[in-house]
């Protein structure tokens, strides 16, 4: 058996996708990019390849993606995030839905792609203020309210108020609105339905700005936040697609690029 | 995957984006000033009612929509309607707006035509006045016709000197109140016009008493707490209006009793003018009273001018209180869509020394074009006074908040230093 890796190097996260000969995700691994990107990428992919008993020589076209992309040196090639990220998302959504923009929120930045009837991707844009409304953004929020990321979607829901909109763009500073915010007694419930609506009221202008259409699908980490896909549905106005692992979507295009590469060899 | 949670509704996330901005805007009322005023809650709740719970004040009226405050309320009250001035100031109807508007139009306006795009109304008018005024409200009302509402144009001169201009001003008042008439199936009365004169004067006497209490040594109430008081008169019930205002004079009585002053000590005293703070765009004023300093009068639309002058009656019958009605519209209004508009650098000059202030503070909406270009006469004048005064061009986002901060922090600064070296 064949096996193709894709490997995206972010600035928060290592992700490691495995792909068959057909394409399919058969393993997958996240671990935190940490101080030392290029052995922790090493190690992390060894112990994939373990736990999914392959045989390093079974591994036939390795692609990176990511910031640290170029750190990889013994991938066969690498590509953008923006391309893999597309690719990624259209292999992940096959036969369910038929994806024409993707949001993603990673750990410092946050990006819009949108695509035309073939898949290939026409336009993209990227955030341009530093964290704003990016994963790292929604950590400090957590930790200022003094809850954990993951309990953010259940205080979202449960929030009976209006949302408390948070007008800063940069993480520092709405850190001190919050701290304002619990300092007034207001609910954690409002504050975060409030940074939830912030963020996507952010993000939704910035797919607007590539020309968003319905089927939208929206990946990253962030994504695992129910509350703050919610937030993002109504700002938009329709239901949006989210994968079953929304972080690695990025390095399983990876890992179907690394499949294509070697089948368009092969049969040249 | 997909979530099981249902989708709002675009005038249901309209009504929420509404919301959000309105809590935002109270909250910074009740919460960033040191000596909130205890009876400004019955205006926090009017306004969380109609903005945040949605919810309509005046079922069974009718309802008169005005394009701008020159349409007269009094021949409206005495018609047994409401009026419902429609000058917007939520940023989410001007990103409505905008797309049915040019990019370099007045956020006011364009807030106005996005709500009326989404026809999404707590309190619908049944009919909308919209007067001749400045040129994008003259416009914006054929706007709001295609929309498929009833829009009524109601010539209103630009010119206010001459002898013309008042005769047509006049006539187009009798027209607007024949067509009101027929529309209401209600008859303009002696008494009906007389009591409604009456209580539209008592409610900007009210106002002047609170005026008053401003020009002490001491003041009692924030610029930001009486925008909000006076633009609530653009959509309240008026006679639940006049009593919560009583209140509050009762507590501002209080207040100059016990000596509370709601600013610091060296805070200066500022005198706004410019394009109208419309709730929740208090973006300008909140900066300014976040600023150490403190808004002591005004002179735009939504404040000063709406309530400012009386109608004068020389004889209490029918005609004459109409043209009365229609001078006080005219010939008392500084708006910059005057050819010559002296007036409002005169009464900015009175205002700063009835009040004792120690500067102006300018703020023209981006793409409200008359007060941009008055900007360069009221400058000049001020220059010519020795009064100081500050120029912010702004919009509705959100987005500037930093820079206009620290425009304004550097020019309440300067204030402070003026008023010690003259010490």
């Amino acid at each position: 058996m064949r096996y193709f890796v894709g490997i995206d190097i972010g600035s928060t996260a290592i992700k490691i996708s495995v792909a068959d000969e057909n394409k399919n995700l058969v393993g997958h691994k996240i671990s935190a990019s940490g101080s030392m990107f290029y052995k922790y990428a090493q190690e992390a992919l060894s112990e994939l390849l373990k736990e999914l008993n392959i045989e390093s020589d079974q591994v036939i076209y390795t692609v990176a993606t990511g910031y640290g992309r170029k750190l990889f040196k013994e991938a066969d090639e690498n590509i953008s995030e923006i391309t893999a990220n597309a690719i990624g998302a259209q292999q992940a959504a096959k036969g369910v839905a038929q994806i024409k923009t993707i949001i993603n929120i990673g750990g410092q930045d946050s990006k819009a792609i949108s695509l035309d009837a073939e898949g290939n991707v026409v336009n993209f844009a990227m955030n341009d203020r530093c964290a704003a409304g990016t994963g790292k953004f929604l950590d400090v929020v957590a930790m200022n309210l003094e809850i954990g990321v993951d309990e953010l979607e259940s205080y979202h829901f449960k929030s009976v108020g209006t949302p408390l909109s948070i007008s800063s763009t940069c993480a520092v500073f709405a850190e001190s609105e919050i701290i304002g915010l619990l300092g007034n007694n207001h609910s954690v419930e409002d504050i975060v339905s409030g940074v939830h609506y912030s963020i996507a009221k952010r993000i939704v202008k910035l797919v607007k700005r590539v020309g968003v259409k319905e089927g939208v699908y929206f990946d990253g980490g962030p994504a695992l936040n129910g509350g703050l896909v919610n937030a993002i549905e109504n700002e938009l106005g329709y239901k949006i697609f989210i994968p079953e692992y929304p972080q690695i979507t990025t390095s399983y295009g990876a890992a179907v690029m690394a499949c294509d590469a070697y089948l368009s060899e092969s049969v040249s | 995957m997909h979530t099981e949670h249902t989708i709002e509704s675009p005038n249901e996330r309209q009504n929420r984006h509404k919301a959000m901005e309105a809590v935002h805007i109270l909250n910074a009322l009740k919460e960033d000033f040191k000596s909130p005023l205890k009876s400004m809650d019955y205006f926090y709740d009017l306004y969380e009612k109609v903005y945040c719970r949605h919810e309509p004040l005046h079922e069974g009226k009718t309802k008169i929509g005005t394009m701008c405050i020159q349409i007269p309320s009094e021949i409206i009250y005495a018609l047994d309607a409401v009026p419902i001035r429609l000058c917007n100031g939520f940023y989410t109807d001007d990103e409505i707006g905008s797309d049915l508007m040019p990019q370099k139009s007045c956020p006011l306006v364009k807030a106005t035509v996005g709500w009326f795009a989404s026809d999404n109304f707590t309190d619908k008018p049944s009919i909308v006045y919209s007067p001749t005024t400045c040129d994008q409200k003259t416009k914006a009302g054929v706007i709001l016709k295609e929309f498929g509402h009833d829009v009524i144009d109601v010539g209103f001169p630009r010119t206010k000197e001459s002898e013309e201009s008042r005769a047509y001003w006049r006539e187009s008042v009798k027209h607007f109140a024949v067509n009101l008439s027929k529309f209401q199936g209600k008859k303009l009365t002696r008494s009906n016009m007389e009591n409604s004169i009456k209580k539209v004067g008592y409610a900007q006497s009210l106002y002047h008493r609170l005026c008053d209490y401003r020009k002490e040594h001491k003041v009692p109430i924030l610029g930001v707490e009486m925008f909000l008081i006076t633009n609530a008169f653009f959509f309240d019930r008026i006679d639940s209006w006049m009593s919560a205002v009583e209140k509050i004079l009762l507590e501002l009585e209080e207040r100059k009793r016990s000596s509370v002053h709601v600013a610091g000590k060296a805070s200066p005293r500022i005198v706004y003018t410019g394009s109208p703070p419309i709730f929740p765009n208090y973006k300008i004023p909140l900066i300014i009273e976040n600023s150490d300093a403190l808004i002591v009068a005004d002179e735009s639309c939504s404040s000063n001018r709406m309530f400012n002058d009386m109608v004068s009656v020389d004889e209490w019958n029918l005609y004459d209180m109409i043209d009365s009605v229609s001078d006080k519209y005219l010939k008392a209004c500084t708006c910059p869509i005057f050819t010559q508009n002296d007036d409002r650098i005169r009464r900015i000059v009175r205002l700063v020394r009835d009040y004792s202030a120690d500067g102006v503070i300018y703020q023209a909406f981006a793409g409200c074009q008359v007060y941009e270009m008055e900007q360069r006469s009221v400058l000049a004048a001020m220059e010519r006074e020795g009064i100081p005064i500050l120029y912010i061009e702004s919009d509705y986002s959100p987005s500037q908040q930093g820079q206009l901060t620290t425009r304004v922090e550097a020019f309440i600064e300067s204030l402070k230093n003026r008023k010690r070296m003259k010490k």
